[in-house]
């Protein structure tokens, strides 16, 4: 188990950790999420011990995070972190090996990485000559081939498109069948809202929600409405309905939990031919506006 | 501070194998010895290319002026043939095309197409003043004793106040090639450190690298790597010189030439060590290739400085300026090898100079490791010296 403790970092004027708290359950696939700047990356970083915080401190398992316990973690930097013209059997050796493999191991490590990743005939390609999405899956094989106990990726589906979106996701969960902890950010709440099983949200280097997704999402007090009448978006007149400002074209709204349901599908009924209905827990991004909202006007 | 040797040799392998790789390094690498050998070759081969000289004749000459000729011609090292043409128009035509080098005159006009060569020039009028000898001789009537105790030149001795010696003269030439390979090997190689270090800064490849190893095993692994690849081509390029001096002729090789060889190895590790560890630490500075410039121009005026400096060392290599420069660090490398060539080194100021250098690059790792350090992770604009300092630091 991961434990980020009272994190602080300041770079000059800006505070950019400000006593960030959370910890990471063994076998979960976890995502850090929060707009940029919000203090995602500083945190990794201090994981890893390439920022040094001002206070606070980071624990695995109980004892303070040092070169020996980050032997056990593997770390995926924001976009690139390869070398784009070295080649890609080469280079996974080499991170392995740098990792504390032996040259055998790391190289049998590199021939199972791309194997697995349906790149075993890119082996001797260069880096750069790949498609992106297939460059951030060795370099997920970079951050993995030494077999890390505990996984931190930064932003690792951002640029990807939707089935690199889906291809990563579907190796994060493989992943932690198997037993690794994933840790992974991204600033896109909606698009990974699916992926994890735990949240962290962060804003402004504060820990603003984070729990099981489900559960957050179901023990909220709102509810995310949608109603299509005669083929037009419809929004009842009742008390308590806030418009979510984000989705063109498909407007959708929050209400209370409590809101009477049949009240409001009689009121659409009234309004004309009701083609679509749906009453769900909020996503995300409405939890994580909900959150920073509330604070602010706090 | 305790380096663990494992992951330094492992990114010392990687800078040396993937650079040495590249076909650009290769080509580069082919160019260099080129140019050595061909700095070793071409003077001799222009030198020893045109050694006939071609005199045209208008008028009367004797055979004794033929025998003259050839004689004063040998003394020059050459060989001169003649041509006799029917009159100064036919003569000048031949000057004119490139047929004869110079037109003889009668016995008193030397002509020539565009001006006069002194040495051929001398080689005439010797043999013509020789022609000239022979004939009053023979008018006088002299017996054959007689005109040899006439002819026979006195013996003048010459001695020279501060001799060259041509041995000196080839010292002077593998001195000026060990500068040129000492220092642009250093340039080259801290250049590569530099983009390299700024490659991993810029496309965070570091980031990757510092989550599994410290700075300082980076840097060291670095700095090792790509000095292995420069020593290797350093002695590829001396080697290439040593064979092409040898086929040149082994006349022209001083006997202090694979001493020298000794010392151009030896200079280049300790000023590559020196420079290296700078050019890196700079490097770290810079996010972007454009900055590469900007933060190695100190640096490399540095070099330049020790550069040029050790050309006036070559003048007088055991003057003050030289003796002085020969112990600070930045400039020994360069002057020492000089002096070591055409100079008089003793064995303490090699031993005084090796020992400050060493001191310095010891100095040099944990400053230049620490602004490393303190750099390398700090994406954006340059970063300053005194940040980058602090920031390791804290």
């Amino acid at each position: 188990m991961l434990e980020v403790q009272d994190l602080t970092k300041r770079y000059g004027e800006v505070l950019a950790l400000d006593g960030c708290n959370f910890s990471v359950s063994r076998g979960r696939i976890v995502g850090f999420l929060g707009p940029n700047g919000a203090g995602k990356t500083t945190t990794m970083r201090c994981i890893f011990g390439l920022a040094r915080p001002d206070a606070g401190g980071v624990l695995w398992r109980g004892r303070e995070v040092g070169r020996e316990e980050r032997r056990r973690f593997g770390y995926m930097p924001e976009e690139r972190g390869l070398y784009p013209r070295m080649r890609v059997h080469e280079q996974l050796a080499y991170f392995a090996e740098l990792s504390g493999l032996g040259g055998p191991a790391a190289a049998a490590a590199a021939d199972r990485w791309l194997e697995r990743l349906g790149l075993a005939d890119r082996a001797r390609s260069r880096v750069e000559e790949l498609s992106h999405g297939n460059q951030q899956r060795v370099q997920l094989a970079v951050a993995m081939a030494h077999g890390p106990e505990l996984l931190v990726l930064d932003e690792p589906f951002s640029g990807l498109d939707p089935i690199g979106v889906e291809s990563v996701a579907g190796l994060l969960a493989e992943l932690v069948s198997e037993g690794v902890t994933v840790l992974f950010s991204s600033h896109q709440l909606d698009l990974v809202e699916d992926v994890c099983q735990d949240v962290v949200i962060i804003d402004h280097g504060r820990v603003v929600l984070s729990g099981d997704v489900l559960e957050l999402r179901a023990s909220s007090s709102r509810r995310s409405l949608r109603v299509t009448v005669d083929g037009a978006p419809w929004i009842p007149s009742i008390g308590g309905v806030s418009v979510v400002p984000r989705e063109e074209g498909r407007p959708r709204v929050l209400v209370d939990a409590s809101t009477d349901l049949d009240e409001i599908l009689r009121l659409a009924q009234q309004a004309g031919q009701v083609t679509q209905f749906s009453f769900e827990p909020p996503s995300l991004s409405d939890l994580f506006f909900e959150t920073v909202t509330r604070k602010g006007s706090r | 501070m305790r380096v663990p040797t494992a992951k330094v040799l492992l990114v010392a392998r990687r800078e040396l194998f993937q650079r040495a790789r590249s076909r650009a390094f290769r080509i580069g690498t082919a160019i260099v010895a080129l140019a050595a050998v061909g700095f070793v070759v071409l003077p001799s081969a222009l030198a020893g290319a045109p050694s006939t000289r071609r005199v045209g004749v208008v008028g009367e000459h004797s055979a004794s002026f033929r025998a003259a000729l050839s004689t004063a011609a040998a003394a020059f090292d050459t060989e001169v043939t003649t041509t006799v043409y029917a009159d100064v128009r036919a003569g000048q035509r031949a000057l004119r095309s490139g047929d004869a080098d110079v037109l003889l005159v009668g016995s008193d006009e030397l002509v020539w197409k565009q001006g006069a060569d002194p040495e051929l020039s001398a080689i005439v009028a010797s043999a013509v003043q020789a022609a000239e000898q022979q004939r009053v001789i023979h008018d006088l009537g002299l017996s054959p004793e007689e005109a040899a105790a006439l002819l026979q030149p006195t013996p003048i001795r010459s001695r020279a106040l501060e001799p060259v010696s041509e041995d000196e003269a080839a010292r002077m030439g593998l001195a000026t090639i060990a500068l040129v390979l000492l220092f642009s090997s250093i340039s080259v190689f801290g250049g590569f450190l530099v983009t390299g270090v700024i490659e991993e800064k810029a496309n965070r490849v570091v980031e990757v690298l510092l989550s599994r190893a410290r700075p300082d095993e980076l840097l060291a692994g670095k700095v090792l790597g790509m000095g292995l690849l420069g020593l290797g081509q350093v002695l590829l390029v001396g080697a290439c010189v040593l064979a092409a001096l040898l086929a040149v002729g082994t006349a022209d090789l001083p006997e202090a030439t694979p001493g020298m060889v000794g010392w151009v190895v030896l200079w280049f590790v300790l000023g590559y060590a020196f420079y290296s560890v700078v050019y890196a630490a700079t490097g770290a500075l810079a996010s972007r290739q454009e900055d590469a410039q900007s933060v190695s121009v100190p640096v490399t005026m540095l070099s330049l400085g020790a550069y040029f400096l050790s050309f006036v060392a070559m003048e007088s290599p055991d003057g003050l300026l030289a003796r002085v420069c020969s112990f600070l660090p930045p400039t020994a490398p360069f002057v020492m090898a000089v002096r070591a060539a055409v100079g008089t080194v003793t064995l303490w100021e090699v031993g005084m100079a090796v020992l400050l250098m060493a001191l310095s690059i010891y100095g040099l790792i944990k400053l230049g490791g620490r602004i490393y350090a303190g750099a390398i992770l700090r994406i954006g604009p340059k970063v300053r010296l005194r940040d980058a300092w602090r920031a390791a630091g804290s």
